[in-house]
């Protein structure tokens, strides 16, 4: 199941600078662990412990996975991934 | 002509000599008021906290500036002048809302609200005063510490930048720069809430988890609960919050004593927005309107430890800062520091602080991060291990200022709480960059509430105030506190380091969201505890945003002659007579039309009547000549410091 990952700045330097990639799984968790074996120290920057990490925001196109099936929200061909650092709250 | 500041009427009662900066004087006031009013007023407030004596004010029409002398017993009188714009020749006429509108404030505090409009509240005024303070307390440091400095200069336009430095840098980045416009989203979507029973209220939670839970229990399915959470997370970044429909409706059916239990259940905060007449009579408000925005606590320094060596021409250069801070307030405190010669060593969490990665981006940092935080050293520590925690200590050690923002309590469970820390460096300033002016969990107003700027601005009476003043029914989602705040803390380190110079004592300094508040709304208190300390400047008789044939003006006239000015300045430019006060000001919309904003702003500041352009889109910032000097271009366009030293 390809789908497009957006790779935020931050993590570039991971994925050999590369905006986007292709990468199989079926749901969020599998494109995770798939990325950590092309791309080393990915995982650790996105989830601990079986969960995202509270600032890290994943959207399956449009939707937060936090308000789906989080890291078991399921992908379809063509789907587009999002990884964005999260900001709540001020102070 | 010598005029007593009113604000000082009765300062018997405000004169403490326990406080930090007795015996300390700001002496020689001229003022080419009433441009300057609103900013004097703060000051005169801010220095009588402080404990300082504060002297007459001679009335200097023909002055370019308002100036004033920094008086301590071991320094040099330091002249401390503040200028309308930049180049203090530039003589343009300003008042607080044609500053807001020339610097991009109005864009910023519209982007929820509608379109673009004031903030109402002396805001630029008050940071501009606390700015100037802060100045004259850096450069008797730098004498102090045997720099040849002699004078300080500040401007309320790069106070005002300041405030909205990181806004510019979102949407000057280099990549996907943010084009928000005000009233890019319906006002009605974005917070506060108001429920079936009319009550208007403030929600929030930093996690997900209790979003979703709440949200659930109101009926609303998750999809529509996630892209809400989306819309709330951009409160802070973006000022805006376009919430979807469906939960705007969904609360309106709801009284809000349910929401509140429902808030209870699921983990929410939540917080009516309050007016400043029920913040009053909080048993701590007049203690904090009377103390000021900082707290001190002094003790003598057995140590006697000097302060860091000075490496530069900047008043505390060398002068070295560990801050443990995250978002905003606590940031932009020790990036003041920085500007004024600091050495600040940030602490981040293993792999970074997770907003490094917020775009939009430029040369591969988040833009709005960068803008708070590009003259640190990092250091990457994990503050929750014991390693990570004598790490932090190690750095205490050697510092002069260790400052933080954690939550209440916090500090005291990592166990480097101002006793651990003091307990290893006598001489170190311990501050605390709050919400909620306490690091004591069980003194705050509402311990079970997250001391963030829109909770702080909707119990403290600022969103009420600004509320009832636009006749809408909310604040601002632009973070006022937060940056309010973060001067504030930084003012009251420096005060900290002053006193610690003069004294040789150390200790801490608390400010907060809260306090910050305070001192925004310090005229109001005053009133309404009918004190009659503080004669606050009069309402302007026309003071309003008019379209005209391209763009749009910000024009305030505070008295009669100002108004005939500005009808004269009409009539001769339109060649036709212009009615007055008998039918109202409304008319003026229609005369406006006739030219663009610039031509207007340039016809109506050859007559002395305060006008400004009303920037909508802050990239243009850059491009206007006035502004100039308190912007560099780059990746992004950056916020000089706000102040100059000679």
């Amino acid at each position: 199941m390809p789908v497009t990952v957006n790779i935020p700045t931050i993590l570039r330097p991971l994925t050999d600078n590369q905006k986007r990639v292709e990468i199989t799984g079926f749901n969020v968790l599998e494109v995770i662990e798939q990325m950590e074996q092309q791309y080393p120290g990915v995982r650790e920057k996105l989830i601990a412990e079986g969960k995202a990490h509270r600032f890290i925001n994943l959207y399956v196109n449009d939707d937060d996975i936090r308000f789906r099936e989080g890291l078991l929200t399921s992908l379809k061909d063509g789907d587009l991934l999002t990884i964005l650092p999260a900001v709540a709250g001020g102070c | 002509m010598l005029i007593r500041p009113a604000s000082m009427e009765g300062n018997r009662n405000m004169n403490h000599p326990d406080r930090a900066l007795s015996g300390c004087a700001i002496t020689g006031l001229k003022s080419p008021a009433p441009d300057f009013a609103a900013m004097a007023s703060s000051l005169f407030y801010q220095s009588a906290a402080l404990g300082m004596e504060v002297g007459s004010i001679e009335s200097c029409p023909d002055n370019a500036v308002f100036s004033f002398e920094f008086e301590t017993p071991l320094t040099m009188p330091v002249a401390c002048r503040v200028t309308r714009w930049h180049d203090a020749s530039k003589q343009a006429s300003v008042t607080e809302n044609t500053m807001q509108a020339a610097c991009g404030l109005m864009s910023v505090h519209g982007r929820a609200g509608g379109k673009s409009r004031p903030l109402d509240l002396r805001y630029v005024s008050t940071l501009t005063a606390a700015l100037a303070l802060q100045g004259g307390a850096a450069a008797s440091i730098g004498q102090l510490r045997g720099l040849s400095v002699s004078s300080s200069n500040v401007s309320m336009a790069s106070a005002a930048l300041l405030s909205v430095g990181q806004y510019i840098a979102g949407a000057t980045a280099s990549e996907s720069p943010e084009r928000l416009s005000p009233g890019c989203v319906p006002s009605r979507a974005c917070p506060p809430f108001t429920s079936l029973d009319g009550v208007v209220f403030e929600l929030e939670t930093l996690d997900a988890g209790p979003w979703k839970k709440f949200w659930s229990e109101l009926g609303v399915s998750a999809a529509a609960a996630g892209k809400g959470w989306t819309a709330f997370l951009m409160r802070y970044a973006k000022a805006m919050s376009p919430l979807p429909d469906e939960l705007v409706d969904a609360i309106s059916h709801f009284t809000y004593h349910h929401i509140a239990q429902v808030c209870a259940s699921t983990g929410m905060a939540i917080c009516p927005v309050r007016s400043l007449q029920e913040r009053a009579g909080d048993d701590d408000s007049r203690h904090i309107w009377s103390q000021g925005p900082w707290e001190f606590v002094f003790e003598g320094n057995p140590s006697g430890r000097p302060l860091s060596r000075i490496t530069s021409d900047l008043p505390l250069s060398g002068i070295i800062v560990v801050e443990s801070c995250r978002r905003i307030q606590g940031p932009l405190a020790g990036h003041l520091l920085a500007l004024l010669g600091a050495e600040v060593i940030r602490i981040e969490p293993p792999g970074g602080d997770p907003l490094r990665g917020m775009p939009p981006m430029a040369e591969g940092c988040s833009a709005r991060f960068d803008a708070l935080n590009r003259l640190k050293t990092i250091r990457e520590i994990d503050i929750k291990s014991p390693y990570g925690q004598t790490e932090i200590k190690e750095l205490a050690q050697g510092a002069d200022v260790f400052l933080h923002n954690w939550a209440p309590g916090k500090a005291l469970l990592l166990n480097l709480d101002e006793e651990a820390l003091t307990a290893i460096n006598p001489s170190l300033i311990y501050a605390y960059a709050a919400g909620w002016a306490t690091d004591r969990p069980a003194l705050c107003p509402s311990n079970s509430m997250p001391g963030t700027d829109f909770m702080a601005q909707a119990y403290s009476g600022v969103a009420g105030k600004i509320a009832e003043a636009s006749g809408t029914h909310c604040g601002s989602l632009f973070t006022i506190l937060d940056v309010l705040g973060g001067v504030v803390s930084a003012q009251g380190i420096t005060v900290a380091l002053l006193n610690r110079c003069m004294n040789n004592v150390a200790g801490r300094v608390t400010s907060s969201l809260m306090s910050a508040a305070t001192l925004l709304c310090a005229d109001d208190f005053d009133g309404l505890y009918n004190l009659s300390r503080i004669s606050p400047p009069p309402q302007s008789m026309i003071d309003a945003i008019y379209a005209t044939r391209q763009g749009k003006i910000a024009v305030e006239c505070r008295d009669r002659k100002m108004v005939t000015r500005l009808v004269e300045t009409l009539e001769a430019t339109l060649g036709a007579g212009v009615g007055m006060e008998e039918e109202g000001f409304s008319h003026l919309r229609d005369l406006f039309l006739s030219r663009t904003a610039d031509e207007w702003v340039q016809i109506l500041g050859e007559a002395d009547v305060p006008a400004a352009v009303v920037i909508e889109d802050l990239a243009d910032l850059h491009g206007i000549e006035l502004l100039q000097p308190g912007l560099s271009p780059g990746s992004y366009t950056k916020v000089n410091s706000p102040w100059s030293f000679k």
